[in-house]
């Protein structure tokens, strides 16, 4: 189960292991990981191996994220609100993963509906980290990163509305992708802010990555921000090829010296990222550095979370126990709504909501909600103007590795650095992004992410690919250290 | 005090034809069995995302451009964001930034007049879900749940309850002319709010306007207008008008009066922004010219054409262009190039009598205009009666013939010599009868025309036989 | 001083049909002021005032609006099978008063 899905589709093909041995090993793991780090759900005991056909996944076992509606199987967004809800209908990703023949073995838990980037939030309690379980995964799509890590299987699906599969991805130690906005239906997944939901994926390799997005993508007629890319063979476009390839990083994330107190943590952190740079350049790639006004980068998380919170508030407007989840007795129809409410939701999305609210109302509007969504079209359109100069932006993820439990509490908090929050810029505009795993800080992995132009992917991923060929972290597992 | 003037605008909502709802695939139509019409969406379950209907945009273009509105470069929505238990996903997709169209304006007639109202903005939106009231419980059925609905607002122009009936009348002719809505107040499709505010006559300042919600019925919008000018004026008269605030009445069927429901002050905010779930689509000047051209003439142009170009009656003309499909089989009957005024008639007494009786309509007509045109050409040859002529009429609809069919058994002898030989046999064999009627028996005459009818089985022109006859009897 | 009070936030929360405890609302009491101070940083970027809001992800997207072809329903069975209270084949809750 340590193995590619190229390996395993060869051994399913060559009869080495059976596809019944296969589901099994997956289940069993699954439980493991569960008793360890608290990773799921939902572990679909019952799951059936599948028949094995040409295509990679078939017989394949993978886990989604509990967020995407799954026909018959409890999907509850780790919500209390959704407890016990179970759709009678299957999102788009992952109905084609399971034509394709894929075996879904579980549903992973997640920060509530996606909001927030600990991995603790979930209902069902904290995701804690393969690699060291006093540290948390990072989320949102925590159970997927711990899962994918601990091999479990070779990938997972994840959603990604600030950096929700980049970061946990940096944090275990695995790749996280998130296509471009539309590449992936989210028919099916639950929201969280529309305009900067993605679905995405976490595996051991930048191949799986492409290979899984391959076949998930396309455009559905149940997504009108869909679109058709059937021009785009991700697989196809992994040539280990980047001799004149332009990348930037942005001086004012990337110079240790704009950090007065710098630990050693973080100039390891550094030095890993230069190491990796140095990488691409000996790959023929060249490497650039690049000015943003600091202004801009400092209001990065003001504006996602402006955003995302007001999207939240209203996306969320559905869960009032009258047509599924858990219902009061109030015998007033306006207190039963709010008995739900105020009993589902964890004490962190309640204040996510009122804030989301807060900037909407009509007062409010100009100042806060679209002041920010201005701050969002200039920061995309910087992006977009140095994307026409470069192939992609190369940075690292987060200021180093996973953080323990009683170090980030999620709060939004003035301190918060750009280092942390970068990776938002790829949702606001959409770009394709990824982040690989490029080195340990006191046996912890740590990521370095590459992100490129709307509809780019193909670079995206072989510049990630080809520096993952150049480093010995492809398809490592989690040793607890 | 001064005399006083109504200020008076109106909001209304209809709902659209068209095969499926407006962001969803299921069906959009009336059903007595319960969430029997329904798509995830319409319940909003987790996950599900609205998708446009064409056809809706379509409908709500077509009206857009026949209120004379102009229309965005790009078709947005927005979400309306307040809690109901009728309103599964907790907001309604509506258009606030950009509707569908916006600054139009009309002529309407009213009372024989025709008087200008201005339409401020037309937008397409989504309907809630139905609730069936109980004694201490609610039931809600989802059929009704994305119904696509066209809500129209106009500006505060309009001064009183004929004008706004008249307005009301004339824009759900409008939509069934565009047959983009059977807009039938009885079936619930439309539903209106009501603003009215009283001014000095002289005066430039608009007075405190307040809002009647959900009035149901054009007798309703009359009633409730009657009721919210009176109201209003008792209280200025009284020296009372600070006592009217800008508020929120609704309409109670019952008491036939208005009822306060909140103030300006607790008015929901319904955090209005932008869907981002639907992508801007842009409305290409192409797609809007064809649409332009797809648009039939309305009603209140082909009535000033009929009376004035055509020569008919208001009253005749009115008559014709209600419907209009009956407008349209008029006019077909012109391009037959039958005489206006024959077919008018004709469409109007006989046809519209004929359809109203067996409860009919015009559109899958058996006696089409080619038929009438046959028709009424025999008349003109004065082959038939126009007595024949109603027969024939109802002999073609029911035995599914032609007219001609009908001719031929009906051609009447109208030759004046071979009509002269049957009366002469006739009146030798009648010779004691032709005494009596000298004598005085006048009323033999009805006699010798039986007889002649008698041997012509009834096809003697019954004009010619009475002339002839009365020539040889006075002799 | 905060312009932020407990009663807003209450106030807030309520039309979200959400209950806070004592601690929770001091929680967004504190997260309310380091949004307005960022807020700042967001109001002071210059020339934002004549931009238009991005409100889509992708800007212009070409998207197909969907042909008007309608689909049976979904079973009844699915629609209710989540809810805590039906009635026949509709969905029940306590009345509903203006």
């Amino acid at each position: 189960m340590n193995k590619s899905i190229t390996e395993l589709h060869e051994l399913l093909v060559n009869k080495k292991i059976t596809d019944k041995e296969l589901i099994e090993e997956s289940l069993k793991k699954s439980h493991e990981v569960e008793e360890k780090y608290n990773a799921f759900v939902t572990i679909c005991d019952d799951a059936k191996e599948s028949e094995i056909t040409d295509s990679l996944v078939s017989g394949i076992p993978f886990g989604v994220k509990d967020n995407y509606s799954t026909k018959g199987i409890l999907s509850t967004g780790s919500s209390n609100t959704l407890k016990n809800y179970i759709p009678f209908y299957t999102a788009t990703v992952v109905e084609k993963l399971l034509n394709a023949g894929a075996v879904m073995v579980n549903k992973t838990a997640l920060d509530e509906f996606g909001m927030g980037g600990t991995g603790t939030t979930p209902h069902t309690g904290p995701v804690l980290n393969p690699w060291d379980k006093t540290r948390m995964c990072a989320g949102s799509s925590a159970g997927s990163a711990c899962a994918v890590a601990s091999g479990v299987y070779p990938f997972a699906l994840g959603s990604d509305t600030g950096d929700s599969i980049r970061k946990p991805a940096a944090y275990c130690g695995i790749v996280g992708y998130k296509p471009t906005y539309g590449m992936l239906s989210r028919y099916g997944l639950f929201p969280f802010a529309s305009s900067l939901d993605h679905c995405g994926v976490l595996t051991r390799s930048v191949l799986d990555a492409a290979i899984v997005t391959d076949i998930m993508k396309g455009q559905d007629n149940h997504d009108m921000t869909s679109w058709d890319s059937s021009h785009i063979h991700l697989k196809d476009a992994l040539t280990g090829n980047i001799k004149g390839k332009k990348l930037f990083y942005i001086k004012e994330i990337c110079d240790i010296k704009n950090y007065k107190d710098a630990n050693s943590t973080l100039k390891e952190h550094f030095k890993i990222f230069n190491h990796s740079l140095e990488l691409l350049k000996e790959s023929g790639a060249t490497i650039q550095e690049e000015s943003i006004d600091i202004d801009l980068l400092k209001a990065i998380s003001s504006v996602y979370v402006v955003l995302s919170c007001a999207e939240a508030t209203s996306n969320m407007s559905n869960l009032t126990g009258i047509i599924f989840g858990p219902r009061s007795d109030a015998k007033n129809v306006f207190e039963m709504m709010k008995e739900h409410r105020t009993l589902g939701f964890s004490p962190l999305i309640k204040r996510r909501f009122i804030i989301g609210s807060y900037v909407l109302q009509k007062e409010n509007q100009e100042r806060y909600f679209k002041n920010a969504a201005r701050v969002r079209r200039i920061i995309v359109d910087k992006m977009k103007e140095l994307f026409k100069k470069y192939d992609a932006l190369i940075l690292p993820v987060s200021s180093g590795p996973a953080k323990k439990f009683d170090e980030d509490l999620d709060i939004l908090d003035e301190n918060t650095n750009i280092l942390e929050e970068h990776l938002q810029i790829g949702n606001f505009g959409g770009f394709p992004s990824i982040t690989i795993p490029n080195g340990f800080i006191d046996n912890l992995p740590v990521g370095i992410n590459i992100t490129g132009n709307c509809f780019d992917d193909e670079n995206v991923l072989n510049i990630a690919y080809t520096l993952e060929k150049m480093m010995p972290y492809k398809g490592q597992i989690a040793k607890e250290k | 005090m001064k005399k006083q003037i109504a200020v008076i605008g109106l909001e209304m909502h209809c709902e659209l034809k068209s095969n499926s709802k407006v962001f969803s695939s299921a069906k959009n139509a009336y059903s007595e069995i319960p969430n029997s019409n329904i798509a995830p969406l319409d319940m909003a379950f987790p996950g599900t995302l609205p998708v446009v209907n064409k056809k809706c945009v379509l409908n709500a273009l077509k009206v857009s451009l026949s209120l004379n509105c102009s229309q965005p470069d790009y078709l947005m929505f927005d979400r309306k964001n307040y809690y109901y238990p009728d309103l599964p996903k907790g907001y309604q997709i509506t258009q606030m930034t950009k509707p569908i169209g916006i600054n139009g304006c009309i002529e309407i007639e009213v009372n024989d007049k025709l008087i200008p109202v201005y339409i401020h903005d037309v937008h397409l939106e989504e309907d809630s879900a139905s609730l069936d009231h109980f004694f201490d419980t609610t039931n809600i059925d989802y059929n009704r749940s994305g119904v696509p609905l066209l809500e129209l607002v106009t500006e505060p122009c309009l001064h009183s309850k004929e004008e706004a009936q008249a307005f009301l009348e004339h824009i759900i002719r409008i939509y069934r002319y565009l047959d983009v809505s059977d807009a039938d107040t009885k079936k619930g499709q439309i539903r209106c709010d009501v603003n009215v505010s009283i001014m000095d006559e002289d005066s430039r300042e608009l007075g405190t306007k307040v809002e009647v919600k959900n009035v149901n019925s054009l007798s309703g919008v009359a009633k409730t207008i009657d009721y919210e000018i009176r109201r209003q004026t008792t209280l200025k008269e009284e020296g009372r008008y600070d006592e009217i605030k800008q508020e929120t009445r609704r309409w109670d069927e019952e008491s036939e009066t208005t009822i306060h429901m909140r103030n300006k002050v607790d008015e929901v905010d319904y955090k209005y922004f932008i869907e981002p779930n639907i992508p801007r689509y842009p409305l290409k000047e192409e797609w809007i010219e064809e649409i332009k051209k797809s648009i039939p003439r309305l009603h209140l142009e082909r009535k000033k054409d009929y009376i004035k170009n055509i020569g008919l009656s208001n009253y005749d003309a009115e008559i014709l262009v209600k419907d209009k499909s009956v407008s349209d089989y008029f006019e077909e009957c012109l391009k037959l190039d039958i005489d206006a005024k024959t077919s008018a008639n004709w469409i109007i007494t006989q046809i519209l009598g004929y359809l109203n009786k067996y409860n009919l309509s015009i559109t899958d007509f058996y006696f089409t205009p080619k038929r009438l045109k046959d028709l009424i050409s025999e008349l003109e040859k004065n082959t038939i009666s126009s007595k024949q002529a109603k027969e024939i009429f109802k002999e073609v609809i029911e035995q599914e013939k032609e007219v001609k069919d009908f001719i031929k058994k009906n051609t009447q002898l109208s030759n004046e010599d071979e009509l002269n030989n049957i009366i002469e046999e006739i009146l030798a064999n009648n010779v004691e009868q032709i005494e009596e009627y000298k004598k005085g028996r006048t009323n033999l005459f009805d006699y010798f025309v039986g007889q002649v009818m008698k041997n012509t089985k009834g096809k003697a022109n019954p004009v010619l036989t009475k002339k002839i006859l009365n020539e040889k009897l006075k002799g | 001083m905060s312009k932020f009070t407990k009663e807003m936030v209450d106030s807030y929360a309520d039309k979200l049909l959400i209950g806070l405890t004592e601690e929770e609302n001091k929680m967004v009491l504190e997260e309310f002021d380091t949004i307005d101070k960022t807020i700042s940083i967001i109001e002071n970027i210059s020339g934002i005032s004549e931009l238009e809001p991005m409100m889509y992800c992708l800007d212009d997207i070409a998207t197909n609006l969907r042909e008007d072809v309608s689909l049976p329903s979904i079973p009844v069975t699915d629609a209710l099978r989540n809810a805590g209270k039906t009635d026949g084949r509709e969905i029940e809750v306590p009345k509903v008063v203006e």
